[in-house]
């Protein structure tokens, strides 16, 4: 009996015990309708990182494990593991009786192929993830070991279905990975079968009926709506049009009048494994941000607490630094803070020379915005006020998505930039790329564009890096967060708290970390 | 002139439409002595409905930017935008057509046949493409505009020119030895100039409009506080604060119809055929 099975009788028998808890047992049947936005530029999640392909690909593909809120690990393609005592071999007991949609037998050829030819090479953060893995052995075909040069503790944080996503070997070995067919019509070993993607429409996923959770998936289909505008996305939810939606799919200053409706569950949970963080970067080669009282200045001037109440509509939690506090295990407080202090910010500025002309400006900076919405832009127009306050002269600069990219992370033409990167489960899998020397790469999105360089800050990273011990690794991680806040190279303004909207009907749709990156096996309809 | 100035005051619409115009001038001449502070300013509460609190009697939007001081403002940025925008389409339409015009031939062919090309771009979409491209600034909207709507001055000063151009005047001043661009600027241009004006004034709505869109589509100046940079902005909650909509939209409306009238009175009081309705 698989332990999936246990956990689904023994939650059976607590529902069926405890009826007053108000739970129900899952109903079969019925498609749910649900928005996924903007379009998914494929639908396989295991080379490319964009948000929307995980919302799909998830439902389609899966990876050897899953997780709880805690970020604890639960089987998933694998039914138990184990890690060696130096944590350079883990060994993975697959599922028996896995069939690919297709047929075909789920191996550990396919998890081998998958962790060395697609996301070592291919994933952008698969590359250093799962950098120190050298090798993996498949002694059976329901055995795969993982060979580590190094101790990689954080890899156990990336094996989910959206960041470890395993493909079929059978239709990937020997092809262009990134240019293959399937990757628009995938085959997985999930839940739900890929059936129809209508370009610019929707998207249509059918019940798996051969799925290794035999109880499961309960619903009948899935339809992933595609509908670009955010006030046509919530008249669809008004009208029952749209059933789920992840990613705040609704304007945020529209979320109290559809609350009010009574139709609709908000959830902020499901977004802990992705931890999206909202900074400022700075540009360190700026003859002004280069001084480390400047950009203290500037955290000083920003009223954090009114940029997540008024901005961003509550949608939020102010920064205290590097590492989110939903990242239980490694966040620490104690760390230098700036509370919103303007004397303290003008004080600061004149004493790196930077004195008010005879217009109260003291010097220029340009501002780009990640345009992904009028929070964004929204937020850029507050910097601007808040540090023309404290004499800085804020323009702001607008520009479309690649245009953004290529400025920040190609040619490196910019003051300051308000954006915001997921800081995952683990701060050497999410954070480190923010201030490690060596990923100031040129071309790569999302990596350390300020420019910043500490040989002690490398050190402190490298170290945690290959730490096995987890208390020591946790001290390591404090002392990267003490030093990322006395520097400033970017500026943690406030955690970014994404909602789920779904109609009442919708059942049982974020029982994890992962959040619309699970599998939707156990989603369900009330009648 | 004063015969004009009688005609146009006998239009009661046109006076009107002059009345309203010369109203959001002053407002825009005397924004910075009411509302001296910045429009960006977030000074209130978010979401004060008109009237709510004396202090901003047209209420404040999602920030708690004061809605009075930004329409205050935004009729600067606006005027602005349609004035500049409109002499620059005029530059570039007159020179074209009274090339056009008055040389003939394979120049006139050449510019007519430019004019057409840019005459079958649709001028909105046209602007939409130019200011992605060129990124959103005061500048580039204003050239944008310019250069999307220079077509039917062009075409209309082609006309005028070729009517000219055949006239015992301008053959006069061709016999005489006159250089051709004397003869353009000083002689054919000053009898082309009444329907020219008239084009142009209607062009500045036009040009207020454009703006408008461009920056409801979030492609306006992110700088500036125009009237289309509120109803942007606003569009996402007007099932919950339709008032951050309708009160700049409300100044658009009046501005271009004012505009509009204004033009119209122009050209009736211009047109001597009109001169007994």
């Amino acid at each position: 009996m698989s332990v999936l099975r246990f956990v689904v009788s023994v939650s059976l028998l607590v529902f069926l015990g405890a009826p007053l808890s108000g739970a129900q047992e899952p109903v079969k049947g019925g498609t749910l309708t649900m928005v996924v936005q903007p379009e998914p530029p494929g639908l396989v999640s295991a080379f490319n990182s964009a948000g929307p392909i995980g919302v799909v690909s998830t439902k389609i593909l899966e990876g050897l494990i899953t997780y709880d809120y805690d970020m604890n690990p639960k089987p998933s393609l694998a039914e138990t593991w184990k890690v060696s005592p130096d944590g350079k071999t883990i060994t993975f007991n697959l599922r028996k009786g896995v069939k690919w949609h297709d047929g075909k037998d789920f191996t550990s050829a396919d998890v081998q192929f998958s962790a060395l030819k697609v996301w070592k090479e291919l994933h952008p953060r698969g590359r250093s993830t799962f950098a120190k893995l050298t090798a993996v052995e498949t002694p059976s075909p329901l055995i795969a070991i993982f060979k580590l040069s190094e101790p990689s503790p954080y890899m156990m944080s990336a094996l989910s279905g959206y960041e470890g996503q395993i493909l079929p070997k059978h239709l990937y070995d020997g092809t262009d990975i990134p240019q293959n067919p399937y990757n628009n019509k995938p085959v997985g070993t999930g839940p739900f079968v890929f059936k129809e993607w209508q370009k610019g429409n929707f998207i249509l996923l059918e019940r798996n009926p051969a799925y290794w959770d035999k109880a499961k998936p309960y619903l009948d289909k899935i339809v992933m709506r595609i509908i670009p505008d955010a006030s046509a996305r919530a008249a669809a939810f008004e009208t029952g049009e749209v059933l789920l939606g992840g990613f705040s799919p609704v304007p945020l200053n529209d979320v109290k009048r559809l609350e009010a409706t009574g139709k609709f569950d908000l959830e902020t949970k499901g977004y802990e494994y992705l931890a999206p963080l909202f900074l400022l970067e700075f540009n360190l080669k700026n003859k002004y941000l280069q001084d480390k009282r400047v950009r203290q200045a500037i955290a000083h001037a920003v009223n954090k607490d009114l940029v997540v109440k008024t901005v961003w509509f509550g949608f939020g939690k102010p920064a205290t630094g590097p590492v989110p506090s939903v990242l239980t295990q490694f966040y620490s407080a104690a760390v230098p803070q700036y509370p919103f202090d303007i004397k303290k910010a003008d004080q600061l500025l004149d004493d790196a020379g930077f004195k008010r002309g005879t217009d109260g400006k003291r010097f220029k900076l340009v501002h780009d915005f990640l345009p992904y919405g009028s929070d964004y832009q929204r937020t850029a127009e507050y910097l601007k006020q808040a540090l023309g306050k404290v004499g800085i002269d804020v323009e702001i600069r607008s520009q479309d998505t690649a245009a953004f990219l290529k400025r920040v992370y190609t040619d490196g033409e910019f003051d300051m930039t308000s954006n915001f990167f997921y800081a995952l489960p683990d701060p050497t899998i999410g954070v480190q790329r923010i201030y490690w020397t060596k990923n100031i790469k040129k071309g790569v999105p999302f990596s350390n564009a300020s420019g910043y360089s500490n040989p002690e800050m490398d050190k402190v990273i490298e170290a945690a890096q290959i730490e096995h011990d987890r208390k020591k690794r946790k001290e390591l991680i404090g002392r990267l967060q003490s030093i990322a806040q006395e520097d400033l190279p970017v500026l943690d303004l406030f955690e970014v708290r994404f909602f789920t909207l779904a109609n009442k009907k919708v059942q049982d749709h974020t029982n994890s970390a992962e959040g619309v990156y699970g599998s939707f096996s156990g989603v369900w309809l009330k009648k | 002139m004063k015969d004009f100035l009688r005609r146009f005051a006998r239009n009661r619409a046109a006076l009107g439409g002059a009345v309203i115009l010369l109203a959001v001038i002053a407002m825009a001449l005397l924004a910075p002595v009411l509302y001296p502070g910045n429009p960006w300013d977030m000074v209130a509460e978010p979401f004060l409905a008109p009237g709510a609190d004396p202090g901003y009697p047209l209420g404040s939007d999602m920030m708690g930017r004061d809605l009075a001081a930004g329409i205050f403002h935004g009729a600067r940025v606006s005027l602005l935008v349609g004035i500049v925008a409109t002499a620059v389409a005029l530059l570039l339409g007159v020179s074209i057509g009274a090339v056009a015009g008055y040389f003939g031939g394979w120049v006139d062919d050449v510019l007519m046949r430019l004019t057409e090309l840019f005459q079958t771009i649709p001028a909105f979409l046209f602007a939409i493409v130019l200011v992605a491209i060129f990124q959103p600034s005061v500048t580039t909207i204003v050239l944008a505009i310019g250069v999307v709507s220079w077509p039917p001055v062009a075409r209309l000063t082609r006309g005028e020119f070729l009517s000219l151009r055949s006239r015992e005047f301008v053959q006069a001043c061709i016999a005489m030895g006159m250089g051709d661009l004397r003869i353009i600027v000083l002689h054919c241009l000053p009898n082309a100039l009444a329907p020219i004006v008239v084009t142009g004034s209607l062009m500045v709505a036009t040009a207020i409009l454009t703006e408008a869109g461009l920056a409801f589509l979030g492609l306006g100046d992110p700088n500036v506080m125009s009237w289309g940079t509120i109803i942007g902005a606003g569009r996402e909650v007007l099932r919950s604060a339709w008032y951050v909509c309708a009160l700049p939209g409300i100044a658009i409306l009046l501005t271009v119809l004012a505009i509009n009238l204004f033009g119209e009175g122009v050209n009736d009081a211009l047109n001597p055929k009109l001169k007994n309705r």
